[in-house]
């Protein structure tokens, strides 16, 4: 499945650049939104949502199938125990490192030396999660 | 014509709906292509898997049975990405600066680099808990209605506007 992984390549290559130019690569675009200078991050992510919204429901209206013709598999995940205390774990993250998981991969790109920091904690915070489930499977 | 047209796209910041157009728009893309969801966090996964020693991890070995999915190709294009949307705008390949950050503290680099690295830690291990991030849970959940990614977001929002005002206050000395 060569073509998928180059698929996604690109499609990766179009996400940190648009990242990047609409300014979510910056520290200061994120963190002036949580403190309220600066709601420019907002308005990204929910013109994305809608626009998410409009793009799923004409796949809906297309018959619920992919280009090649397989039923839709949308992905739905569920929230456990410990799944809303990770997500303030995040965001408690997020607010600092004004980074996520995605825009952190294009401050790289741009060679934001403490964006390495960043991306080098994710991997260890993943590793993490990963030592602490084989104690606790419910997490 | 084409040289402000060309600006617009490679030099000057992009208004908030072209982003949101685009990362929108990857949502039923990638659905319409691969029938796959948008989500960049997992691929962690994949990177422990290609860095540590993860044989004993039970976790690891069921969730990344291939080692180098479609999620790294994701991941390194992101990447790619960044490095193109700066080299086009003409700004330099490397910088230490964190914006107001960096602007505003005079830390020594070893002390900047723990204090990112404990909230690449904090991202990497609440992604996990919470199931996905900002792309999986805030655009991909609730764009397709998902009432788990709206709790989920509402919890990221909180987190970071606590972590920001507190840093705000203790570090960047309180100013409005």
């Amino acid at each position: 499945m060569m073509g998928k992984k180059m698929g996604f390549l690109g499609f990766g290559t179009l996400f940190g650049f648009t990242l990047s130019r609409v300014g979510a690569s910056e520290f200061d675009l994120i963190f002036n939104l949580f403190v309220g200078r600066d709601l420019k991050l907002a308005w990204v992510i929910l013109t994305a949502i809608i626009v998410g919204f409009i793009g799923m429901q004409v796949l809906q209206l297309r018959g619920k199938t992919t280009r090649s013709g397989q039923p839709l598999k949308i992905s739905h995940k569920k929230l456990g125990r410990w799944s809303l205390l990770g997500a303030a774990l995040f965001g408690i993250g997020w607010g600092m490192a004004g980074a996520c998981p995605g825009t952190v991969l294009a401050q790289l790109g741009e060679g934001k030396i403490f964006g390495f920091f960043t991306f080098i904690g994710m991997i260890y915070g993943t590793y993490i999660y990963a030592l602490l489930k084989e104690k606790r499977p419910d997490l | 014509m084409i040289e402000t047209l060309a600006e617009s796209i490679f030099v000057r910041p992009w208004p908030f709906w072209a982003g949101g157009i685009v990362i929108g728009l990857l949502v039923p893309l990638l659905y319409y292509f691969y029938n796959t969801a948008l989500g960049v966090s997992t691929g962690y996964g994949n990177l422990v898997k290609i860095i540590f020693r993860t044989h004993r991890l039970k976790w690891i070995q069921s969730h990344f049975t291939d080692t180098w999915s479609w999620r790294v190709f994701f991941i390194a294009g992101m990447i790619l990405g960044g490095f193109l949307a700066n080299s086009l705008a003409g700004n330099p390949g490397t910088t230490a600066e964190m914006g107001q950050f960096t602007a505003a503290l005079n830390w020594p680099a070893l002390l900047t680099a723990l204090y990112f690295f404990a909230g690449g830690i904090l991202l990497g291990l609440g992604a996990r808990m919470a199931g996905g991030c900002t792309s999986g849970h805030g655009i991909h959940g609730i764009a397709n209605l998902h009432l788990s990614s709206i709790f989920a977001t509402a919890f990221f929002l909180i987190g970071g506007v606590i972590a920001a005002n507190l840093v705000r206050i203790l570090l960047l000395g309180g100013g409005g």
